[in-house]
């Protein structure tokens, strides 16, 4: 069946979605087609990340390359696991997909990798070894951020640990490994444990859970996933001081770098809880980027250029002394250091600040928030 | 395929007509399962292969299998919310207990294993829903924690091992080039349902579901139908879960909970009526792939992301409909009123276009200053006997609860900042609860508060911005959006007949993807001072919205107990034809009860953006189960007509004190899960149905 035929047969069927897919399609003839399979879009991470893939599709340098189709796969494996076959059979070279589970896409992966396609993850892991992987070192977020805390709490005092979604790869790792530093000091307690689900929402209703039966003055500090912009909100409405805010090992949101800088810092648009603070903080997150280095290194692939299996990518880590405030967002001002981004330009405290890699000079600020690359 | 061979048998046996009004609904679903076939093979780049037809048969078979268990448990009226949790755990179980070294695996042996596991489910909860005669639907929730907690407790994971024996087998070809292993498999479980449907506890099914007092009256064994029913279909899940192992070669404890939701839809989609009583499994396997399909239809579409929710929505909605199309459905009986309706309003006899006077019949009797002393009013406790019997087990639970609190933890019954959070906490149910609750003594479900609660925070954060004048316009906005949203849910159940799940759940996925287009996957804004203070600040000991409750529920109490518009969504509830008949305004009342249910949920919305000071996406999804089972625990029946709010406030302090209390132990999740399970399981206890005389 010639292009022409179904692009008729697509003009007759659905005029909008027929437009789209009829100018890539006569376009697409020298084009990588290459698809991204994501999968839950609501939560803010997801959305960022998936921005960040289309901008990476659309900078001069891969636009002329890169035919990107974006699919959605809810939270739901049996769908993805749909979703790839059907983009297998609709002719893709590479398909790059953050996996709902490290394990039940193996077999269609393995189906895919037979076929020739490429198959790209990023930020959490496909364990079928055809599979190209790109993430952070779990274990080591974990680690890093509870040696941290011990050493900030001069390795004693009753900390609270607020934890992912159980059940995943990604939160056993981090709350195992961090779990391990705390048991090498005694003095270190965790008196109180809940299930964040990576969400600020969630935390605070689980941190009000907790400080029912506890007061904030029994705490000395707090290990979360996901939640110490919260958590400093949550103890600033109990009265406390901003002195006297509890060092908080946690999550990479905008909202918590803010609060990071000097108390009395100048910044557009804070306004309280929204606005510096002086937490004493270490901010850590699995990168946004990540699925637009996948891109890339997929259409290198495509190219036949030796792409590594397995991408660690370097853990991001900011705490009060390398906290730095971006005055535009570009990626060269981030090279040069500056990790937080001014409340008049990201409204969303809880949105993801960790955006800077060495390896994707094509997008900056404008590329996480409306999907568009630099220059 | 099998089934059409037996599809024919079928006709043969009732003659063609009768087969046909029969079967209309599993015929539809397919007919619409072909369409949606053909319009892949259209618009596809080349034509449909056996390659393809070999992997649709393999994606779609997992729902498909548990669906048909889930038919299998409406048909007989009842409820079945473990069914994801059941596939998570037989595929932990299965993977975690094959052993990577050995060189074969016995796919008789570990797919008996895998039935087995689940039928133990299905004892488990035939034992409560039959023997002890408690509500499926909060049995089911219970053993869903339950279970969920026990699969991480196998697992804690993604992970472990399931040989490839079994996925060679299972997503094979049954005859080489011609017919995939998955339609076999599912053809021999229809098979097996037809068997069954043939005999004599086949047609005790149908009659249980029916109408269980006549099933009991004409000597069915009531309990024993129910009890195998639960075991029956959680062999079916069983079954799903060791294929899915099969297709992943591993296990992800976190694999079959995405899949309950549209597990219903599926069954809906097939043309099985909720309640009980009519349908079947055939039809329910073409509703599962024809949901599978969306995907296909999506990707070589296009679709954008965002729009992907919306378009599903939209081709349930459509499946729906389509499903529905016939001389007496709701949709051509409303058509044919609204025609009666025009051409009386031509000749002038509409009854509001007659002179008002006043044409009731005068019955001479007893006023109410006339009352004798003869019949005193008889006493609170006997008036309300039947309220407080269903209302009181919640209110005793949560006294144990917060004694043992206190026990366990301190600092709980003396405590004013223990009230006043389990107060907070509980604000955003009790609202729920008041409009889930209403939607509920209809008999009815409403799935799209998850997205009604999701949008309306994001839209006022975003209207909002941090200004206390800004609050002054966005919320009534919001309330008025929230106004519509209900509006299209009631008019949708009540005008054109589209059951409730299917229609809230459409309408959940259409709003998911408004608020994604709106929010451009990014949620901006943040709450007012005012709003955040009202949901976070103290006057004292007491955080404002505390005091708004009590104005809130003293209000629900009087709008259900006592105003005609509460009497009529007990009408409703307790039967639609009867209500019809003494004159209620059914459509009318359904719209205003959906509206209801979607203020409340907007009203939440706004609550929980004021108490995390924003909005985000996905803010509502922990909302939809709690406010079901709130509900439930509280005494109110799932089916409909008995429930008062005073319970389900009950229910839903309880339910927050208990998660009160587990968020203070260091107990593992895992622990957690099972522990709420069979707190709540134990709440309910007390809630037993009367034995049926």
């Amino acid at each position: 069946m010639g292009i022409g035929l179904k692009v008729r047969r697509l003009a007759l069927l659905a005029g909008m979605a027929a437009c789209a897919f009829g100018l890539s399609a006569a376009e697409a003839a020298e084009k990588h087609k290459i698809f991204l399979s994501m999968s839950f879009i609501g939560n803010d991470w997801q959305a960022e990340a998936a921005n960040m893939v289309k901008a990476m599709a659309s900078h001069k340098s891969l636009a002329d390359k890169v035919d990107l189709q974006v699919q959605v796969a809810g939270p739901n494996a049996q769908r993805q696991i749909q979703q790839i076959n059907a983009m297998v059979q609709a002719g893709a070279e590479a398909i790059v997909i953050f996996p709902i589970s490290p394990t039940a896409l193996n077999q269609v992966v393995k189906n895919a990798c037979d076929k020739g396609v490429k198959v790209f993850a990023y930020d959490a892991e496909i364990t079928e070894p055809c599979a190209y992987n790109v993430h952070i070192d779990q274990e080591e977020a974990g680690r890093v951020t509870a040696e941290w805390l011990v050493k900030k709490l001069n390795g004693k005092g009753n900390i609270i640990a607020v934890t992912g979604v159980p059940g995943t790869s990604v939160d056993d790792l981090r709350t195992k490994a961090a779990k391990e530093v705390f048991a090498k000091h005694p003095d270190i307690k965790i008196v109180g444990e809940a299930v964040g689900m990576w969400s600020q929402a969630v935390a605070r209703t689980e941190l009000s859970k907790i400080l029912a039966t506890r007061s904030w003055n029994d705490i000395n500090g707090l290990w979360m996933q996901v939640g110490c912009f919260t958590a400093n909100s949550m103890q600033l409405e109990a009265g406390k001081k901003t002195s006297e805010l509890l060092p908080c090992a946690g999550e990479g949101s905008n909202g918590g770098r803010i609060q990071m800088l000097p108390e009395g810092t100048n910044v557009e648009g804070a306004a309280p809880p929204y606005a510096p603070l002086g937490a004493p903080r270490i901010s850590y997150a699995s990168p946004p980027y990540s699925g637009a280095l996948a891109l890339k290194l997929a259409v290198e692939a495509i190219e036949g250029k030796d792409v590594p299996k397995t991408t660690i990518l370097p853990l991001p880590v900011v705490t009060n002394e390398t906290i730095k405030l971006c005055d535009e967002g570009t990626w060269a001002e981030m090279k040069a250091g500056c990790n937080a981004f001014k409340p008049s330009l990201v409204s969303n405290p809880g949105w993801f600040a960790s955006i800077f890699s060495d390896q994707t000079p094509e997008i900056g600020l404008n590329a996480a928030l409306v999907g568009q690359p630099e220059n | 395929m099998s089934s059409a061979a037996i599809s024919s048998r079928v006709l043969a046996g009732f003659g063609l007509r009768r087969a046909l009004v029969r079967h209309r609904g599993a015929l539809i679903a397919a007919i619409v399962l072909a369409i949606l076939l053909f319009i892949v093979d259209w618009i596809s780049a080349g034509p449909l292969t056996y390659f393809d037809v070999s992997f649709l048969s393999s994606g779609g078979a997992t729902s498909a299998l548990a669906a048909v268990g889930q038919t299998i448990v409406i048909l007989s009226g009842g409820f079945d919310l473990s069914a994801g949790a059941v596939i998570s755990l037989v595929n932990v179980v299965l993977a975690s207990s094959m052993d990577p070294m050995a060189p074969g695996a016995s796919i008789l042996l570990w797919t008996v294993v895998g039935i087995g596991v689940g039928m133990a489910v299905g004892a488990f909860n035939g034992f409560f829903i039959a023997v002890l005669r408690m509500q499926p639907i909060v049995v089911t929730l219970s053993t869903m924690f339950i279970l969920q907690g026990v699969t991480l407790l196998v697992m804690d994971k993604p992970g472990g091992f399931v040989s490839p024996d079994l996925g060679s087998f299972y997503l094979g070809d049954a005859i080489t080039g011609w017919l995939p292993m998955p339609l076999v498999v599912i053809g021999l479980v229809l098979l097996a349902w037809f068997w069954l449907k043939g005999t004599r506890f086949g047609t005790a099914l149908y009659a249980v579901g029916s109408d269980p007092d006549s099933a009991a009256a004409v000597g069915i064994n009531v309990v024993l139908v129910r009890f195998a029913v639960y075991v029956i279909a959680g062999g079916c899940y069983g079954l799903a879960g060791v294929f899915i192992s099969a297709q992943t070669g591993s296990a992800d404890p976190l694999v079959g909970n995405p899949l309950l939701l549209s597990m219903f839809a599926a069954v809906v989609v097939g043309g099985t009526r909720l309640g009980g009583g009519q349908g079947g499994p055939v039809g329910t396997v073409f509703g599962a792939y024809i949901l599978m399909m969306v995907v296909n239809i999506l990707l070589v579409l296009n679709v954008s992301a965002y729009y992907s929710t919306i378009a599903e929505g939209t081709i349930l909605v459509l499946a729906a409909l389509a499903g529905s199309l016939s001389h007496t459905s709701v949709l051509a009986v409303q058509l044919r009123a609204a025609r009666a309706r025009l051409a009386a309003w031509r000749a002038g006899i509409l009854p509001s276009q007659l002179e008002p006077i006043d044409r009731r019949l005068k019955i001479a009797g007893p006023t109410q200053n006339q009352r004798g002393p003869a019949s005193p009013r008889p006493a609170f406790r006997l008036r309300n006997a039947e309220t407080l019997r269903y209302a009181l087990p919640a209110y005793a639970c949560l006294l144990i609860i917060v004694i043992v609190t206190q026990v366990w933890l301190g600092r709980a019954i003396l405590n004013p900042g223990y009230w006043n959070s389990l107060l907070v906490l509980s604000s955003f149910l009790a609202v729920l609860a008041l409009g889930h609750g209403t939607v509920i003594l209809t008999g009815g479900l409403d799935l799209s508060v998850p997205w009604t609660i999701g949008i309306s925070g994001i839209i006022l954060a975003g209207m909002v911005n941090g200004s206390d004048t800004a609050l002054l316009y966005a919320l009534p906005v919001v309330l008025v959006m929230a106004c519509a949203i209900g509006f299209a849910n009631g008019f949708g159940i009540a005008y054109l007949g589209i059951s409730p799940i299917v229609m809230t759940l459409a309408t959940n996925g259409i709003l998911q993807g408004f608020a994604l287009v709106y929010s451009q996957g990014t949620p901006a804004g943040f709450s007012s001072p005012m709003l955040r203070w009202f949901m976070t600040a103290r006057l004292g000991s007491v955080t404002p919205v505390v005091l708004l409750m009590v104005v809130f529920v003293a209000g629900a109490v009087l709008l259900l107990g006592r105003t005609p518009f509460g009497r009529r969504v007990y009408g409703i509830g307790n039967g639609l034809r009867a209500a019809r008949l003494s004159g209620i305004g059914v459509e009318r009342t359904l719209i205003l009860v959906y509206m209801l249910s979607a203020v409340c949920a907007a009203v939440v919305g706004i609550m929980l953006t004021g108490f995390s000071g924003q909005a985000s996406l996905g803010m509502g999804d922990d909302y939809l189960l709690p406010s079901i089972a709130v509900v439930v625990v509280g005494g109110a029946l799932i089916t409909g007509g008995r429930g008062h709010y005073l319970g389900m406030l009950g229910g839903v302090l309880l339910l927050t004190a208990l998660q009160m209390l587990l968020a203070g132990t260091t107990l593992p999740y895992a622990t957690r899960a099972i522990l709420y399970g069979l707190v709540v399981l134990g709440a309910v206890m007390a809630l037993r149905e009367r034995r049926l005389q």
